[in-house]
């Protein structure tokens, strides 16, 4: 299994930990990750509610880069995922908008075919991988630990756009119960985490965060899981902030799924790692052996 | 006077733009306002509309339909959150959600452009990116031993833009 790493911006500028857990875990899980050279931005909703055309030509040249390397694209945000799965299915499917879009990229020699697929890291890890060779491989069985998990949007809506994909609740789940935890259903889980409109509405965007974290407290779990940059950056900053700004101690750690899934598989998150935390994970770390003592 | 209210003395106003609905179907992802039939599954579902009044998709479908332009095109349908849950719901599939990518485009050109918005667009003219790393995050990165990351070809994406115009929408010198 190779793939062409479609690593994003904000994971690189600010999800170190998420990157590093991802480049460690999966190439152990047989998933061989192959970096793409010149990608540009995924073009997300912010750039697609500017003009239509822009979008799905900033998003084709991505997809041509994969093309040009005969891979299908891997992607670890669930914003790029999406946008990048919008702009192959809607080329793929209407010649018109494909002839559009080519001119465009005709102007620096590229041109889209439809030759290859888009998967989510969690598409992978379920399909390719599957839980079972993850419970294989697990040598700390996370047992006892209650997570929630925030699957977030777009890995799941619309609909019509996942069918065919894993994508589902049920797949996230069952690859945290494959890490040997408990995986505990709470209110609003298929709520999304207020990421779209951080900077635009911020008040109710820190309104959706609250919600969801205490939705996740009232279950009594003891740590989230996400698979998203905006569902981690929420739920772990914009949870600081409303603890800051409220005086109101929520702690609840939060966790990139790889990162627990490192912890199971017996390699030791290390502190870069945790300082990407404002919430902090030290206690659980502490209980399943997953700090590493830096030299 | 309630917001409903507004809306509907307004269908008596002469202000209103006759054209507007059909303009939202012709332009991208627009094609769904024809379908609906004001249900109201879309608010139902809608998380931000659990949020503030503000937000009421079905009311933002029926402010199109009667040609509300400037309502229409205001700061309303920035308040979506693209969750995509008013698609899965809508029993028409007048796709709710991407038709407020439709009106979106069609502020964004008449000018109506949030600032947060605008300059992710003058990101990615200028480096390629929405986001990029700070001088600290570099050191950390080479510090974890990650690649170096590579800069965009940002030549051949002004190319691609100004060709779609893009660079005018979000008025970049």
């Amino acid at each position: 299994m190779k793939y062409a790493f479609f690593i994003g911006c904000l994971v690189p500028a600010r999800e170190l930990s998420y990157e590093f857990a991802a480049r460690k875990i999966l190439p152990t899980l047989d998933v061989e990750l192959v970096d793409m050279h010149g990608a540009n931005c995924c073009a997300p909703f912010g750039i697609q509610s500017l003009d239509y055309i822009s979008w799905l030509a900033l998003a084709t040249r991505n997809l041509c880069i994969a093309e040009e390397m005969g891979l299908d694209i891997l992607a670890l945000c669930s914003d790029c995922y999406e946008s990048l799965l919008m702009t192959n299915t809607i080329l793929k499917e209407n010649s018109d908008i494909k002839g559009q879009v080519n001119e465009v990229l005709s102007e620096i020699g590229k041109e889209f075919k439809g030759e290859i697929e888009i998967k989510h890291m969690i598409d992978v890890l379920y399909e390719d991988v599957g839980p079972e060779k993850i419970k294989n491989a697990v040598v700390t069985p996370l047992t006892d630990l209650k997570v929630a998990t925030q699957p977030g949007c777009h890995l799941v809506r619309p609909k019509m756009l996942h069918f065919g994909s894993v994508g589902g609740y049920d797949e996230l789940d069952e690859l945290v119960r494959a890490t040997g935890a408990e995986v505990i259903d709470y209110d609003g889980k298929e709520i999304c985490c207020g990421g779209p409109i951080r900077d635009t509405f911020d008040k109710y965007s820190r309104s959706l965060i609250n919600q969801k974290i205490k939705a996740m407290k009232k279950a009594n779990v003891d740590c989230a899981v996400t698979i998203c940059p905006f569902c981690f950056l929420q739920l772990d900053l914009g949870q600081r902030e409303i603890q800051t700004r409220f005086k109101e101690e929520l702690n609840l750690p939060i966790f990139h799924f790889p990162e627990l899934l490192s912890i199971a598989l017996g390699f030791k998150l290390t502190d870069p790692q945790i300082r990407d935390h404002r919430i902090s994970i030290n206690h659980i770390l502490e209980k399943y052996n997953g700090y590493e003592v830096s030299s | 006077m309630s917001k409903s209210e507004d809306t509907e003395s307004r269908t008596h106003d002469s202000s209103h733009d006759t054209k507007l609905m059909h303009i939202v179907a012709h332009t991208p992802r627009g094609k769904g306002i024809l379908d609906c039939i004001q249900c109201g599954r879309c608010t139902s579902s809608c998380p931000m509309a659990r949020q503030t009044s503000r937000y009421n998709p079905r009311r933002l479908m029926e402010m199109i339909t009667i040609g509300l332009k400037e309502e229409v095109l205001s700061n309303t349908p920035w308040y979506c959150l693209s969750c995509f849950t008013c698609v899965d719901k809508c029993p028409q599939g007048a796709d709710v959600g991407e038709v407020i990518f439709a009106i979106r485009n069609i502020a964004a050109r008449e000018g109506h452009i949030p600032p947060g918005i605008k300059a992710q667009g003058g990101n990615i003219i200028d480096t390629g990116k929405i986001s990029n790393p700070t001088k600290s995050i570099l050191k950390q990165r080479q510090e974890m031993g990650l690649p170096e990351i590579e800069p965009s070809d940002t030549e051949e994406l002004l190319k691609i833009l100004r060709k779609t115009g893009f660079d005018k929408i979000i008025g970049h010198k």
